[in-house]
């Protein structure tokens, strides 16, 4: 165990040493074709921090990004490489940052933190869910949306096998998160309860766009990726966007964010 | 009978006419009848008594390959009744007791460094013309499970009895450790497979194999395996042709002592799936006896791998890692080759070749055929990937023990001294174990 926790600390200590790498990359699927609605969410969410806290970083489309990133909790993606390290999803990441020092939020005292931390992983396990459940649960976005853009980037009968293989693992998730018996109503439910609970903290701080004082955090990060994936997204089924813009404060803020951080995204993203 | 025949030939068998009657083929019960009918050719031909019973003999072996008895006797009769050639008439029966109706197997392997269980289990003859189906599975201690579910079917019955074509469709689900590299991949799929045998000047065996798979590749050590391994991550649907062709003329496969074997393979990747790539690789090996009981051999191997034109990255798992006991001993297995942070990633062209000189065990005859097993072997080894000079080239030496393997495999045990080497090289100093088919 101690020697778990030197190594911890050694390891913190050689990241805190070096500088941010010039040519620090975010891997991710392909943004038009191939992305589904959660990675997306869980890709700009990573990608706003990132921007927030100002460090440079390039973005590279890879069709098997998730089979080449080291695993996660939920998506997997997108991974981050940054020198010889590499981390996937937003918790990891944003761990990484903060070891580095180079972390938004730094402001924050420490029970400010731990407050944001769970709001932070109350949005991502919810939004995180509901996204997964209207990908994978609900037919007509599965056999419309989730499986032709899976399946893309395979050629024909490995496309099949591997949407089968996806779309198992997705359901164990849910099932793990006790999501898979619900129906839609419930989940829209739960969405819409954590859309208030995010719409009051937002107004806790009425003058200021963020939620936390008037520098961003990795509240905002996350809330703007889940968010927005899901205000943006077409699908056959729009019940989750319906529900999010019911919250005209999370809409602003979502725009507000998107103009703010994202004014270059159409160029960049085109590359 | 065969001494006193050497000594004087009292009885000249060349000299007592015959004619054969009548063939029996007894013992089939599930077999038909028309896929046995050739035996009985060469018999009816057989013009004296010295050729009946080579013919018999042939006719006996011809049964066996056929692939549906288990064993096979012959009796040679004079033939009775109203219809027999008076004096030289005989008949021939030629009685096999045929396999039963499932057969199963089960064994140990032990690999580079880890131990299998096999178990096989076999439905032979299974519409009575030699059609078979076998379903065998590897199950080895690293979790490595192998299956394969093969069917085939020999047409030796037909008129191209002397071209022995066969044609077999396996389905089959392969994992495939790279452990210096830390990667695995995982392959499904089936292949379909057609051989035949040509006799035009030189004999040949052809192998005609298209391959369907899909090949998954997983990282063994998530953390520190390099970048550029990682990007072969995920499931990829290979589809390819493959042509072998084999030359041998050795008096045997495992210990021969005199002969040539000669086998190209030959893999034309991309007919549809997204891999896309050429390779060919040739085997060689030359024996030539020196003093009785001594063998010279001289084996070599040589791969090349090329891109075609809808290639966009050669498939890692593919290319050739040079190094090893198969190889070039006294290194690790893929340890010759080139590397990324450290970690070999495979070569696009390779060749290695080996000088040995073999010879029985002392004191070989105090144990009879037993010592047969075994053999004691010097050697040295050449070779080098990606770069056909001998500049910077690896080389090895040493001495070891081989024991034959039901004649098919070899395994070896060597002391290896490792001469040249490259900084990245990953060497093997001293003792190592080999087990193969295949040795350079």
């Amino acid at each position: 165990m101690q020697s778990q926790l030197l190594n911890q600390m050694h390891t913190a200590d050689k990241l805190s040493e070096e500088p941010w790498p010039e040519d620090a990359t975010l891997y991710q699927p392909f943004d038009a074709e191939q992305i589904l609605l959660p990675e997306n969410a869980s890709c700009l969410a990573v990608k706003a921090y990132l921007k927030m806290c100002g460090l440079p970083f390039n973005i590279r489309c890879c069709g098997n990004a998730e089979n080449m990133s080291p695993g996660g909790r939920m998506t997997k993606l997108p991974f981050l490489r940054a020198g010889a390290f590499i981390f996937a999803e937003f918790e990891p990441i944003v761990n990484f940052i903060e070891q580095k020092d180079m972390a938004i939020g730094s402001w924050q005292d420490p029970d400010e933190k731990a407050d944001m931390r769970t709001y932070v992983s109350l949005a991502e396990n919810i939004f995180t869910m509901a996204e997964l459940y209207i990908s994978f649960k609900n037919e007509r976005v599965y056999k419309e949306v989730t499986a032709p853009r899976n399946g893309i980037v395979f050629p024909w009968p490995l496309s099949q096998i591997q949407n089968y293989t996806k779309r198992r693992n997705a359901l164990r998730l849910l099932k793990v998160y006790q999501w898979n018996d619900l129906d839609i109503k419930h989940v829209i439910e739960k969405v819409s309860k954590c859309c208030e609970t995010l719409e009051y903290k937002l107004k806790e701080s009425p003058t200021t766009p963020f939620f936390y004082g008037d520098q961003p955090c990795e509240l905002d990060a996350i809330a703007f990726g889940h968010l927005f994936s899901i205000l943006t997204t077409t699908l056959p089924n729009m019940a989750l966007a319906h529900t999010v813009q019911k919250y005209k404060h999370l809409v602003d803020f979502c725009v507000f964010i998107d103009d703010k951080y994202f004014q270059s995204k159409q160029i960049k993203i085109s590359h | 009978m065969s001494q006193s025949q050497a000594k004087e030939p009292k009885y000249d068998l060349t000299k007592i006419s015959a004619r054969v009657d009548r063939v029996k083929v007894s013992g089939l019960l599930r077999t038909h009848n028309d896929y046995v009918m050739r035996a009985a050719d060469g018999l009816f031909k057989a013009a004296n008594f010295q050729e009946l019973m080579m013919e018999a003999m042939s006719a006996r072996s011809y049964l066996h390959e056929l692939g549906i008895f288990k064993d096979v006797s012959v009796h040679i009769d004079i033939s009775r009744g109203a219809d027999a050639t008076p004096g030289q008439g005989y008949e021939v029966t030629l009685s096999g007791k045929e396999y039963s109706r499932v057969m199963g197997s089960a064994g140990t392997e032990i690999g580079q460094n880890e131990g299998s269980l096999r178990t096989e289990l076999t439905i032979p003859n299974l519409f009575g013309r030699g059609e078979s189906i076998s379903l065998q599975g590897t199950y080895s201690s690293t979790r490595a499970n192998d299956l394969q579910l093969k069917f085939w079917k020999p047409f030796f019955h037909t008129r191209f009895r002397e071209n022995r074509p066969e044609i077999s469709l396996s389905i089959f689900r392969q994992t495939d450790r790279f452990d210096i590299s830390s990667f695995q991949t995982t392959n499904l799929g089936y292949v379909a497979d057609f051989s035949v045998h040509t006799m035009l000047g030189l004999d040949l065996t052809h192998s005609l194999q298209y391959e369907n798979s899909i090949r998954e590749l997983n990282l063994l050590n998530n953390k520190s395996a390099p970048f550029g391994i990682r990007e072969h991550c995920g499931p990829k649907l290979a589809s390819l042709l493959r042509y072998s062709v084999v030359y041998d003329n050795r008096d045997g496969t495992v210990f021969p002592t005199r002969g040539i074997l000669l086998k190209s393979t030959n893999e034309y990747c991309g007919l549809g799936g997204n891999v896309a790539y050429v390779s060919s690789t040739v085997h060689g090996e030359v024996n030539v006896p020196l003093i009785p009981g001594i063998v010279a051999q001289f084996c070599g191997r040589v791969g090349i791998m090329k891109e075609t034109k809808n290639t966009t990255q050669l498939p890692i798992s593919n290319l050739f890692y040079c190094g090893g006991p198969l190889t070039l001993r006294g290194f690790k297995f893929g340890g010759a080759g080139p590397v990324m942070e450290g970690t070999p990633i495979g070569a696009q062209t390779f060749w290695c070749t080996g000088a040995h000189i073999w010879a029985p065990l002392p004191f070989a005859g105090v144990f009879k055929s037993f010592a047969n097993n075994f053999r004691l072997h010097f050697f040295y080894n050449f070779g080098n990937s990606n770069n056909f000079s001998t500049e910077n080239m690896r080389s090895a030496f040493g001495m070891g023990l081989a024991l034959k393997l039901a004649e098919r495999a070899r395994i070896e045990l060597n002391y290896c001294i490792p001469v040249k080497r490259q900084n990245t090289d990953k060497i093997s100093n001293g003792f190592q174990f080999g087990i193969g088919y295949e040795f350079v």
